[in-house]
């Protein structure tokens, strides 16, 4: 008796921590296919995962021929937002939230612009220049670039 | 490759920068985090002005990516704290009744990237914690960053101004509650009441990053004049005298290695504070400080917990005054500290935390013996439990409990007579913060 109350509790521990890993993502649906897309004047074709995280986690503040990285992220809770910081850099979205708050509080670095959708995300990429962010694949023109990985 | 539309592209650009990092600057916010310490009158401050800031930067940041004041950014904290303990006082009269309100954090910073490889930075931070601090506003930190290098292999950029040390994981943001585990930050390593000695220095850093296979190793080397302000004094017991320190050239350097996206992180900082004590009469007279740290950190991050750890040791000298003979002794600090996610915006920790004054005298009995004071006084092992609550990016609640066996980290700022103090003791803390 006293074992399967044990195990009861156990089952309810694991679900509520559990919960909190698949909370964000959409529950039932395929995972999302994220690209990553940059403004059509970056030169880099294609970034290795470690390069992503340093761009992203806001420590690299310009592109190789010198013009600023502008980068763009979706809301913390988008769905979007967690597939990509899961698929492209391998983290999670706190641990990127802190090492932002790390960077803008300590004085050694900006926040990421935030767009609210992935409608503004894409048309502000194609307009600003140095721009990098990420959208669904489905949702991909011809106005931007897609990133490939390296 | 170039057919992007104008128009549009504005209209966008303005809804996007609207909203840059924790959504949206708008006037209402700093209105409600100004009311919290004005209840307390503190803020020097006013809402209303810190709004108009406000809106000029909005107005700036909402115009498309033309002039380099599009690059403005301004973010901010505020938390207010209650702290509550059985005996001995914690920033204010935390022992009375009711407690102490007596500690609040409010910092407002902004950035501006006037090139590509140029950022100037600059925080401004008031912080009131019982007799440590008095709420009065002071430059945390103020940065010109010049980035001499850039690409996707290596960083390499120097920091002129006035600096956070790399100490340990925490301290460059030490007061901003959204970065910290917990509402104290472990007080064997990260003292508060003599915060001033490691907190921030006036100089010049070098700081290089060089992205190998799956990982980061990141280098500071920072030279300058530290902080050394009257808790130092009050610490040793030489703030009753008419003489003061003024700081002396400084060291402090960090290497930090993360691998795999932070996923594993160890870290070495070390430092050389010095600073010269200026004695107008014979007694004390003239001398030197002279403190080293040395901390290990290592930190192993999970998806919904982590693990840290980091020891420290620290030379503290005194030397050269008349009053007293040289005196020179190593600190040891270290703790372990679990911290786990749950329901998407909870988190719980557990920590242990240990502090010994002196690694010969690790009970404090010589310190007794010889008439010093408690030997309670000398070692401190704080238990601690806290939960923290996230119901929004920019609001956090959190509380804490502290069960503490001895007083080496307790403010002599707050505890005057250390006759009156209790070597075991109990805290618990409750804090609200925001940010922008």
């Amino acid at each position: 008796m006293r074992k399967a109350a044990l195990r009861l509790l156990f089952c309810v521990c694991t679900a509520l921590l559990t919960g909190g890993l698949v909370g964000t993502t959409a529950w039932g649906k395929p995972p999302t296919d994220v690209a990553v897309i940059a403004h059509p004047g970056v030169a880099l074709q294609e970034l290795d995962r470690d390069t992503l995280r340093a761009i992203f986690a806001m420590r690299l503040r310009t592109w190789p021929d010198g013009h600023a990285a502008e980068v763009y992220v979706l809301a913390n809770d988008d769905p979007v937002h967690g597939a990509f910081v899961k698929q492209w850099l391998s983290v999670y979205p706190h641990q990127l939230q802190l090492a932002w708050d790390r960077i803008v509080f300590s004085g050694t670095g900006q926040a990421p612009h935030r767009v609210r959708s992935q409608r503004d995300m894409i048309d502000t990429v194609a307009s600003t220049p140095g721009a990098i962010g990420y959208i669904e694949r489905e949702y991909l023109d011809e106005r931007v670039q897609a990133i490939s990985r390296d | 490759m170039s057919a992007s539309k104008p128009s549009a592209g504005i209209s966008e650009a303005l809804s996007a920068c609207r909203e840059p990092f924790s959504p949206g600057i708008h006037g209402g916010h700093y209105h409600a985090t100004g009311r919290e310490p004005q209840r307390h009158g503190l803020l020097r401050v006013s809402p209303a002005r810190l709004g108009l800031l406000a809106t000029l930067v909005l107005a700036c940041q909402a115009k498309a990516h033309a002039s380099p004041l599009d690059t403005v950014q301004v973010h901010g904290f505020l938390s207010q704290a209650l702290v509550i303990t059985d005996d001995n006082n914690m920033f204010g009269d935390s022992s009375d009744s009711g407690g102490s309100w007596d500690y609040t954090e409010l910092g407002i910073n902004a950035s501006i990237r006037p090139t590509e490889n140029l950022l100037l930075a600059a925080q401004a931070l008031s912080r009131r914690a019982g007799g440590i601090d008095n709420g009065s506003i002071e430059l945390d930190y103020g940065i010109a960053d010049w980035q001499l290098l850039s690409n996707t292999e290596r960083t390499f950029g120097v920091q002129l101004g006035r600096f956070k040390n790399p100490f340990g994981f925490y301290n460059q943001t030490r007061d901003v509650a959204f970065t910290r585990p917990s509402i104290l930050l472990p007080q064997s390593i990260y003292f508060d009441r003599t915060r001033s000695l490691g907190l921030s220095a006036d100089g010049l850093k070098l700081y290089h990053e060089e992205r190998i296979n799956d990982g980061v190793i990141h280098t500071q080397l920072g030279v300058g004049q530290a902080q050394v302000d009257d808790d130092v004094e009050e610490v040793l017991g030489l703030d009753v005298l008419p003489g003061s320190f003024d700081a002396d050239t400084s060291l402090v350097g960090q290497v930090r290695y993360e691998h795999d996206g932070g996923r594993m992180v160890f870290a070495l900082s070390a430092a050389s504070v010095k600073a010269d004590y200026d004695s107008p009469g014979a007694s004390p007279g003239d001398g030197k400080l002279d403190f080293q740290p040395w901390i290990f950190s290592a930190q192993y991050n999970a998806e919904q917990w982590s693990l840290t750890a980091e020891y420290a040791l620290r030379d503290v000298e005194l030397a050269g005054f008349n009053a007293f003979e040289d005196n020179k002794n190593q600190g040891e600090s270290w703790y372990v500290q679990y911290r786990r996610r749950f329901l998407d915006d909870w988190r719980w920790l557990i920590r242990y935390d240990s502090l010994v004054n002196d690694r010969d005298d690790r009970n404090g009995n010589d310190y007794e013996r010889e008439g010093r004071g408690p030997s309670y006084s000398q070692y401190a092992n704080d238990w601690t439990f806290g939960l923290q609550w996230q119901p929004h990016s920019r609001v956090m609640l959190a509380g804490e409990y502290h069960h503490v066996d001895g007083t080496a980290w307790l403010p002599v700022q707050d505890n005057p007579d250390p006759r009156d103090t209790e070597r075991s003791w109990d805290m618990w803390l409750f804090q609200l913060s925001l940010r922008f």
